[in-house]
């Protein structure tokens, strides 16, 4: 049994954020509420009010147009972006990256916004959105503000984002679209799992973006690097960015052997 | 409280529930079908696994209140008008996909949703199309014998073993 609270659907915009508001760190947003329930559940989040985002249209949009690039509303589950003929066709990685995010049921809840909101290191979309280069956009009654993603998450679980305030959408540029790569992440059985280590690669044109997971505090991007980079070169530079730590799941040298070795079989992929 | 109201199995329900219920405790305690389990209760083991508006979920991540007006489906809403099995439960029970039976409901509508999506499964993608729901009785093996029989795909000398089980 969870903890009383109250339950609010705001269905405009300007209702949504007096209410959140209104209740300052008393609330807790909800939009798929696979992360929010289990916190709930488990006592780590005790919230007196729980604001449903899902009420709000506009938040549920999922857009691409060339100039803009990719928009992602809050709302946007895993399945919907999974489905989406554009991502498709201009986010490889990031359909890669989804299609490795928890399990089918989880993905028809989860949402896009909500993997990056929970500032996990071990957050499926997290990497791949870094190599694309994503923004995201906070909105609250004071007005919207916008910042690229590696500036939003701050460390494990700690994003910049205040009370009464929300993520309401994800922008991926059109910078990288056409560009190939692959995400690999590391799991301890060939069922669902958190990522244990996770490494996403990018070439597009004459370069190569590699952003690294669950490596240290914060989801990790790698200065760009010229597409005839050496892998040692790629490995150097990842090895003075992550600072991985021993835990339930792994050791710190195998995460730092996976990180390489993944570096070796992308590098292998994307010159392919 | 909150009001309320939402299609179960094609029937109409209209209750007062409580903002923090979810929507599994209100299925098994508010309206009385406890078909659907509650294992982990954090999304890991699809016990739990019912249909909302046509997608399969973990209804202990969802609240009673979120599924107002939806259109739910749970396994008491699988067998026909007249008690009859449908095929995949048939094929669970022919083929003993069936232990403790605490995993079957969740397990069967997680099998719907994937023959739904893919009618005709090859063996490693019913393994992977199960990977959300714990079975820790059968090894798997039986359940996935069943998928490949209710999906006309088990070869002849399969079917004749199965005689002797």
């Amino acid at each position: 049994m969870l903890h009383d609270f109250s339950y609010a659907a705001p269905t405009a915009r300007e209702e949504l954020f007096s209410t959140l508001a209104r209740h300052g760190k008393t609330a807790e947003v909800l939009s798929g509420g696979t992360d929010l329930l289990v916190n709930i559940r488990a006592g780590i989040s005790t919230p007196l009010h729980v604001v449903d985002l899902k009420g709000v249209a506009e938040l549920a949009e999922l857009g691409f147009d060339a100039t803009e690039g990719l928009s992602i509303g809050a709302c946007v589950t895993v399945t919907r972006l999974l489905d989406d003929a554009s991502v498709r066709k201009n986010y490889p990685l990031l359909i890669r990256a989804a299609s490795e995010l928890a399990t089918h049921q989880l993905r028809n809840r989860a949402t896009i916004v909500g993997n990056i909101v929970t500032a996990s290191p071990c957050g499926d979309m997290s990497s791949p959105l870094l190599c694309y280069g994503a923004d995201v956009e906070m909105a609250s009654a004071a007005g919207t503000r916008r910042l690229p993603l590696q500036e939003f998450i701050t460390g494990v679980k700690q994003t910049v984002i205040q009370p009464g305030e929300i993520v309401q959408r994800i922008i991926v540029p059109t910078t990288f679209c056409g560009g190939t790569g692959n995400y690999l992440k590391l799991k301890r059985i060939k069922g669902h799992d958190l990522g244990v280590v996770a490494v996403a690669m990018l070439r597009y044109g004459k370069k190569i973006r590699v952003a690294i997971g669950s490596a240290a505090p914060t989801p990790v991007l790698l200065p760009e690097f010229p597409s005839d980079a050496t892998a040692e070169t790629i490995k150097e530079a990842a090895r003075a960015a992550i600072s991985p730590i021993d835990d339930v799941r792994c050791t710190r040298e195998y995460r730092s052997f996976m990180v390489e070795e993944f570096i070796d079989r992308l590098l292998k992929e994307v010159r392919a | 409280m909150k009001s309320i109201q939402v299609r179960i199995n094609g029937d109409l329900y209209e209750r007062e529930v409580r903002e923090s219920k979810t929507l599994l405790h209100f299925l098994r305690e508010d309206v009385g079908l406890t078909g659907t389990k509650e294992g982990c209760g954090a999304g890991e083991c699809g016990a739990c696994t019912i249909f909302m508006n046509g997608q399969t979920v973990n209804s202990c991540l969802v609240l009673a209140v979120e599924a107002d007006g939806a259109e739910l489906q749970t396994i008491e809403g699988e067998a026909g008008p007249n008690g009859e099995l449908s095929p995949v439960q048939e094929a669970f029970a022919r083929h003993h996909a069936v232990q403790c039976g605490f995993c079957t409901p969740g397990m069967v509508m997680t099998v719907r949703d994937l023959l739904q999506r893919n009618p005709r499964p090859t063996r490693e993608q019913i393994i992977h199309g199960i990977e959300s729901n714990f079975c820790r009785c059968t090894g798997y093996q039986q359940i996935v014998e069943a998928v490949l029989d209710v999906t006309g795909q088990l070869s002849d000398t399969e079917q004749e073993g199965l005689k002797y089980v």
